[in-house]
């Protein structure tokens, strides 16, 4: 595929900024807005997601030549389902709290547009190693965008950040921080100031 | 060999799941034992949470664990606490979606309450699942055991600080989530109230251990 510039760079920059999966490309939103009340569960979350997008895409660039092109999509679900089980195995024995708080949440992850779509979109037509980097960079985009979602939600929700009590203790938690609802709020926001950001710098949006 | 033939993609497709499959029993098989002991800490957390007692570590799950009571097979449990016996029982009881386990302890006179705490359920997450929240686990703290049943509604706030009146504060949006609650609590005070139940109960805390 020629007209997608595969340099690291380039990749990296696409990924973070440029189609960001979730405010450009307003991809994997019900986990954006269903982990994101504290920042620790949000980070396991999104390190869950990109260690999955960077595997998954580099194991299906690896076996890419022996798919068959009508069944590529159900070989990579199964990849991608995998590696979330993995995931999920590995989050049961050693970090069963979290485990416990993200819930059903983990193993939704084979459900995030973001992974299906850059195993198609990139991975399918690219070489293993920068297929790797793509995925680990668009979790990294995924991940950047739901911490900075999680800070405002923990911190005005429980007036704690990774648990550390941050604001006096006579703050009075807003609830609506810790509900769903004020996560769409926050990722209209996300997305008004981000897209307010690129038109300054001309980009194309 | 024609690769977008169906003999190619059946056994493509078979290999492949095959491997996959695979290695995920080889990644269960491995860990199965720490996630077995970590339910087991979950469990002896949660019984101990519902006879007031909080823990940190693993370690100190286990080492307070050590001073209760219990007799794992009817699931029973006994302890001294500040000069008072509080007896506990694990409960399986029918939520909206499937199972809700979890611990309901109580003094020895049946009462009051000294707690409750949710082991595991499968309730809508921020709706039913909103019964594993502190506030709501909270109530059963200090209620008084009415003589009739006790009733979980929805009322304004969160929770029902009146610890006398028999009521708890159900969830607003989980009315059938909070009717199993109700009915699973008032299904254990009948149980406990079961004179072989109490019974099995007196004779774990005078020395019969199981």
């Amino acid at each position: 595929m020629s007209d997608i510039d595969t340099r690291p760079g380039a990749i990296l920059k696409n990924n973070l900024w440029t189609s960001n999966p979730i405010f450009m490309q307003v991809l994997g939103i019900c986990s954006a807005l269903a982990v994101t009340n504290l920042l620790t569960n949000t980070a396991i979350m999104a390190i869950g997601v990109t260690f999955v997008t960077g595997l998954s895409s580099l194991t299906v660039s690896l076996i890419k030549k022996w798919i068959p092109r009508k069944v590529r999509m159900i070989v990579q679900t199964l990849i991608i389902a995998f590696y979330v089980i993995i995931v999920d195995i590995a989050l049961k024995a050693y970090l069963p709290e979290i485990s416990r708080s993200l819930g059903p949440y983990v193993g939704l992850i084979i459900t995030n547009c973001i992974i299906m779509g850059r195993a198609e979109a990139f991975a399918q037509s690219n070489d293993p190693l920068p297929s790797l980097w793509d995925g680990l960079t668009s979790g990294a985009g995924y991940m950047g965008v739901l911490m900075v979602i999680a800070v405002f939600r923990e911190l005005l929700g429980f007036g704690t950040l990774f648990g550390y009590q941050i604001l006096p203790a006579n703050f009075v938690p807003w609830t609506i921080m810790v509900m769903p609802p004020s996560a769409f709020f926050l990722l209209g926001i996300v997305i008004w100031v981000g897209k307010s950001i690129m038109n300054r710098e001309g980009a194309p949006a | 060999m024609n690769k977008e033939g169906t003999i190619y993609t059946v056994v493509f497709i078979f290999l492949v799941s095959f491997l996959f499959v695979f290695l995920l029993s080889m990644t269960n098989q491995a860990t199965i034992e720490q996630v077995e002991l970590n339910n087991e800490i979950a469990r002896q957390r949660a019984v101990l949470t519902a006879m007031g007692i909080e823990t940190e570590s693993p370690d100190e799950v286990q080492q307070e664990f050590g001073n209760v009571r219990a007799d794992e097979n009817a699931g029973l449990f006994a302890r001294e606490i500040d000069g008072r016996t509080v007896y506990a029982r694990e409960f399986v009881g029918a939520g909206l979606w499937g199972a809700i386990t979890g611990v309901i302890a109580v003094t020895d006179d049946l009462s009051e309450f000294v707690g409750m705490e949710i082991v595991s359920d499968n309730e809508t997450p921020g709706l039913g699942g909103r019964i594993n929240e502190g506030w709501f686990k909270e109530q059963f703290r200090g209620e008084e055991i009415p003589t009739g049943p006790i009733t979980v509604t929805a009322l304004e706030g969160d929770g029902d600080p009146d610890r006398t009146n028999g009521i708890v504060d159900g969830i607003t949006g989980a009315t059938r989530t909070s009717d199993s609650m109700e009915s699973i609590v008032n299904q254990e005070i009948e149980t406990f109230r079961d004179p072989d139940v109490l019974e099995s109960l007196r004779n774990l805390t005078t020395g019969g251990n199981a």
